[in-house]
This record gives C-alpha cells, structure tokens and sequence, in this order.
C-alpha cells in the first residue's frame, strides 16, 4: 500500500517536473523568435535562468519517474526531494509575503507552496522501506 | 527521528503558510503608503508643477520647463521587467 501511494507521488510529481522543466526550456527558444510575445513577464535574463531551472526540472522529474519504477532509487531520492520541495515552497511564501509578485500572480504563490509543503511530506512519510537482503 | 524533525519543519511551514496575513505585507505596506500620503498630495492639485529633470531612454536630459506650452500626460509606472 504505501509502495503504491509512493509509487503514485513519485510518478505524478515527476510527469508534473518534466512538463514544467520542457515548458522552460522550450520558452527559451520561443522567446528567441523576432517579434515574440513571452507567456511570462520576463526579459532575456528571466528566460535564461527559466532554461535554466527548466532542464534542472527534467533531470529531477526522469529521477522521480526512475524512483516510481524502481523503489531502491525512490529510497534515495526521496529525502533530498523533500527538502527542495520544502525550498520551492519557501520562497513562494517569502514572495507572496513580501508581495511583489501579488500583482501578477495572487495566492497562487500561497496555494503551490501549500501543494510543495504536502508533498514533501508525502516523500517523508512515503519514502519505501530499506531491502532486506538474505546473505 | 529524522523523519520527525523533517514532518516538524514541514508542519510548521505549512501552519505558517496558513497563517500569514490574508494580504501580503507589501501590499498593505503599499496601501500604506498611498495614504498616509494622499491629504498631502491633495494640496498639490492645481499648483505649478517643480522644476524637475529627467533622462529619457537616449540619456538627453529633458527639464519640465521643456515641456511647457503643450497638453502633456505624465504617466509614472514601476518597472515589470524582470
């Protein structure tokens, strides 16, 4: 049950990053187009940062779906995914907090670093049991 | 035991997200702002405009007294480019 439940988790947040990090990286590209309209508000230096994190969010969503597959892996990665969930939810409260980001976002900011902080639980809570090995 | 100091770290940011102020700080702080310093920018209706300079974007200085004897619109907005 609770291999199936971190099975689940692992795999929807892993589907999630790598739509995200694709969307990202892609962003770069259209931004690049003569006359081009970005779908956020940002200038060169936010696109390329945004390519940045996008291919970061690739390779940690294709480690999730490797943890959704194989539990061993899903054993390892699970701690050091809880703690940047906690980060990517950390921030999003200072920003919505400090509100310079209200304006274009609203509670969204608040919302998403809800969703991040029971995630980070789930891959607590869920992360699968050590193999027990018979020499 | 790790497990526990992480589920308490991750507990206590959540009831904190739960808790903040229902609008942001600096929105309020904005809000603020905005009225501590209307009653004194209600006295500047109708008053000459100061004597002020600035640089456009091809960094000409432009001074207010140029821009006397036609209509003018002055539009003050904060940057969004990030």
């Amino acid at each position: 049950m609770r291999a199936a439940a971190f099975r689940l988790v692992s795999g929807a947040t892993g589907l999630l990053f790598v739509g995200a990090g694709l969307a990202l990286f892609f962003a770069f590209f259209a931004y690049q187009q003569p006359g081009s309209q970005p779908a956020l508000p940002m200038g060169p230096l936010g696109h390329y940062f945004a390519a940045f994190a996008g291919c970061a969010l690739v390779g940690w969503g294709g480690a999730l779906l490797a943890g959704a597959r194989d539990l061993a892996t899903g054993r390892g990665i699970a701690p050091m995914t809880a703690l940047a969930l906690a980060g990517l939810a950390l921030y999003r409260m200072l920003g919505w907090f400090m509100g310079d980001y209200y304006a274009w976002a609203g509670d969204l900011l608040r919302y998403e670093a809800a969703l991040f902080l029971l995630l980070a639980l789930a891959f607590v809570w869920l992360r699968p049991a050590p193999e027990r090995r018979i020499a | 035991m790790l497990r526990w100091i992480a589920t308490l770290v991750l507990v206590g940011l959540f009831a904190l997200n739960l808790w903040m102020p229902s609008s942001p700080l600096g929105r309020r702080g904005n809000e603020r702002t905005v009225r501590a310093h209307v009653p004194a920018a209600a006295s500047w209706v109708g008053q000459r405009l100061p004597d002020l300079a600035f640089e456009d974007l091809d960094g000409r200085v432009v001074r207010s007294a140029d821009l006397l004897g036609h209509p003018l619109l002055l539009v003050f907005e904060r940057s969004v480019d990030w």
